[in-house]
């Protein structure tokens, strides 16, 4: 309990430095708004010619989209390998090593308040903007399924707060990461149907993207937020829990092996 | 109940006064750097052949500190002083030797061990720029698992201690280097840690600052009983604050003793100041003097410090209105120090 005391105050000091700044907290807020209103704009358009794309109704579209721009929104530990890594380079990572907590759990527990800050106004631009266009939100009506979804975003935005950091801590071998960060962004945008819709994919091709862990981070969450793909959760969870440790287990042997040969020069 | 435990602590502190509370045998690091020629063709080559160089920072190092000590790490740039403060703190791995802090293996990186010291690099911060200093503390409270009411009271000592009721509220980035320097410590101080290693933490600040600092860590030693180990390259730091001082240079400790000691043995001339009220021309001088100035009513005369008692015979027969015995420039008493280094590296 002591132990989650730390990590509950680190999160509360990322709160507080995300409200420091108001200009922030202003065009976030307006990010959000104008992203639904262009979505309203543009399905309004295709939905005046039909009635249903790809299965999906105007409402519905509007829900998975608001749904998984939100989830994308959310998922922001990008910056993480990126700390780590510049920290390692300039000497600056010696702040973490000599303070008595996880250095991992401090990463985690950073994002959390980062992410709960954007959560919080994110949130509320977002009803306000489904109140004002009186967009009927279509929900998993399954209790068991949106648990599903909301126990796999939560382990999501984990998994990729450990594949950043287990990223960023490969400086200590590599000194340069860049290369691995590329290929992760890629893997992303294919595995999500970013680069790629995933339809256009033969059916084995996307059974193997099936076994990676990207597919279960906002696409799958945000297709049983809307009430699809209720089959798949199960087998989501499962398969991004094992992902979780396996990377948990990768972390500890990076990092076991290679902070040795942290020199922390620079300062 | 928390001042009695504080007091068992300091009451520990000071029993435990003749305990090596950090030893070193044979401690050496040595790093390893990429060389590449200069120019286009040397980086292609380096693509394909990486050339490395070995750099020994600290050699062979033998080195204790007893609990209560305030001790000074005197060196030039480069000379391993910052590396073997790393490594005490568990920062870095050495290369080979041993290596002992309150009975922890520094690098092991153990929770227990990392809560029983602190850090203060003059040169990097551990404050949130856009938080204030409380929230900050607020933050330790819980890294360190400090009760509510041990944080208040050691918030309260330092607070009074530093003068610093006003700096508590505003954003750290709005505060001067000093007033930012005198947060540092309180910072680093909250959990009351055993050993204080602090790094150039006078580094860029005036004169009025670097006394303030000097006077609050000479406090923390004598009032609290913490083991303070210093590096600054500002001898004034050393001389008034250690009395015990180390110098290092590539990577050898060549001193360990007294800082007194220390500036004595090296402290070889006096600068005497003789005003006249007549002119006088010229001045017979012992050997090894040597006329600084020279003006027919003031004379500046450096010479030997076992000298100095034969000169001021001389000068009185001038009848001088006024003299003045200086010390030896404390800049020339550093070139010496490290002068000697350098002739023992090459013998």
């Amino acid at each position: 309990m002591r132990e989650m005391r730390k990590y509950r105050e680190i999160m509360h000091v990322y709160i507080k430095s995300q409200l420091a700044w108001r200009a922030d907290v202003v065009f976030n807020m307006l990010f959000t708004v104008a992203k639904i209103l262009f979505a309203w704009l543009l399905w309004g358009m295709v939905f005046r010619e039909r009635n249903t794309v790809a299965d999906f109704t105007f409402h519905g579209m509007l829900s998975y989209y608001i749904v998984s721009s939100f989830l994308s929104q959310l998922e922001m530990s990008g910056g993480i390998s990126g700390e780590i890594s510049a920290r390692i380079r300039n000497g600056t990572f010696s702040n973490y090593m000599v303070m008595p907590v996880s250095i991992e759990g401090y990463f985690a527990a950073m994002e959390v308040g980062v992410v709960l800050f954007y959560l919080c106004f994110d949130l509320l631009a977002a009803m306000v903007w489904i109140f004002v266009f009186r967009i009927q939100f279509l929900f998993a009506r399954s209790a068991v399924v949106l648990g599903c979804a909301l126990l796999m975003t939560v382990l999501g935005l984990f998994f990729m707060v450990q594949l950043n950091y287990f990223l960023g801590i490969l400086t200590l071998k590599y000194e340069e990461i860049s290369t691995f960060l590329m290929i992760k962004d890629n893997l992303v945008s294919l595995v999500t149907g970013t680069i790629v819709p995933l339809a256009l994919f033969p059916e084995g091709v996307v059974g193997v993207m099936r076994l990676l862990p990207f597919y279960y981070v906002t696409y799958l969450p945000s297709m049983l937020f809307t009430g699809r793909c209720a089959e798949e959760a199960v087998r989501g969870l499962v398969v991004l829990g094992l992902w979780c440790v396996l990377m948990q287990w990768a972390i500890v042997v990076t990092w076991r092996k290679y902070r040795v040969k942290y020199d922390g020069v620079g300062v | 109940m928390t001042k009695v435990r504080e007091w068992q602590r300091m009451d520990n502190r000071k029993r435990g006064k003749d305990m090596n509370i950090i030893e070193t045998r044979q401690l050496s690091k040595t790093y390893r750097r990429v060389v590449k020629r200069e120019g286009l063709g040397g980086s292609v080559r380096s693509l394909f052949r990486r050339e490395y160089e070995e750099k020994q920072a600290v050699r062979d190092m033998d080195f204790s500190v007893r609990e209560g000590e305030f001790v000074g790490l005197i060196g030039p740039n480069g000379a391993g002083k910052t590396t073997l403060i790393k490594m005490l703190t568990g920062i870095i791995a050495p290369t080979s030797g041993e290596i002992q802090v309150m009975g922890f293996c520094p690098n092991d990186l153990k929770n227990d061990f990392k809560r029983q010291y602190a850090i203060v690099m003059g040169q990097k911060s551990q404050l949130f720029f856009e938080l204030t200093t409380n929230d900050t503390l607020r933050m330790f409270q819980e890294i360190y698992g400090l009760k509510e009411r041990e944080f208040q009271e050691t918030k309260a000592y330092f607070t009074e201690l530093f003068g610093a009721e006003k700096l508590l509220d505003v954003q750290v980035r709005t505060l001067s280097l000093g007033e930012r320097m005198k947060m540092e410590l309180m910072a680093a101080l909250l959990h009351n840690p055993r050993i204080l290693f602090l790094d150039e933490p006078t580094i860029g600040l005036d004169a009025v600052a670097s006394r303030q600092i000097r006077g609050f860590l000479r406090e923390i030693n004598q009032e609290r009983g913490t083991t303070i180990l210093l590096t600054s390259h500002y001898m004034e730091d050393i001389r008034s604050l250690c009395d015990r001082s180390v110098v290092i240079n590539h990577g050898q400790k060549i001193y360990d003793g007294e800082t007194g000691e220390l500036f004595e043995k090296y402290q070889r001339d006096r600068q005497v100041t003789v005003s006249f009220d007549q002119a006088v021309e010229r001045t017979e001088l012992p050997d090894g003097a040597v006329l600084v100035e020279e003006t027919p009513y003031k004379k500046v005369i450096r010479v030997p410090r076992e000298e100095s008692g034969a000169l001021l015979q001389r000068l009185m027969g001038y009848g001088p209105k006024d003299v003045i015995v200086e010390e030896d420039e404390i800049g020339r008493v550093v070139e010496r120090i490290y002068g000697e280094g350098e002739n023992r590296e090459e013998r």
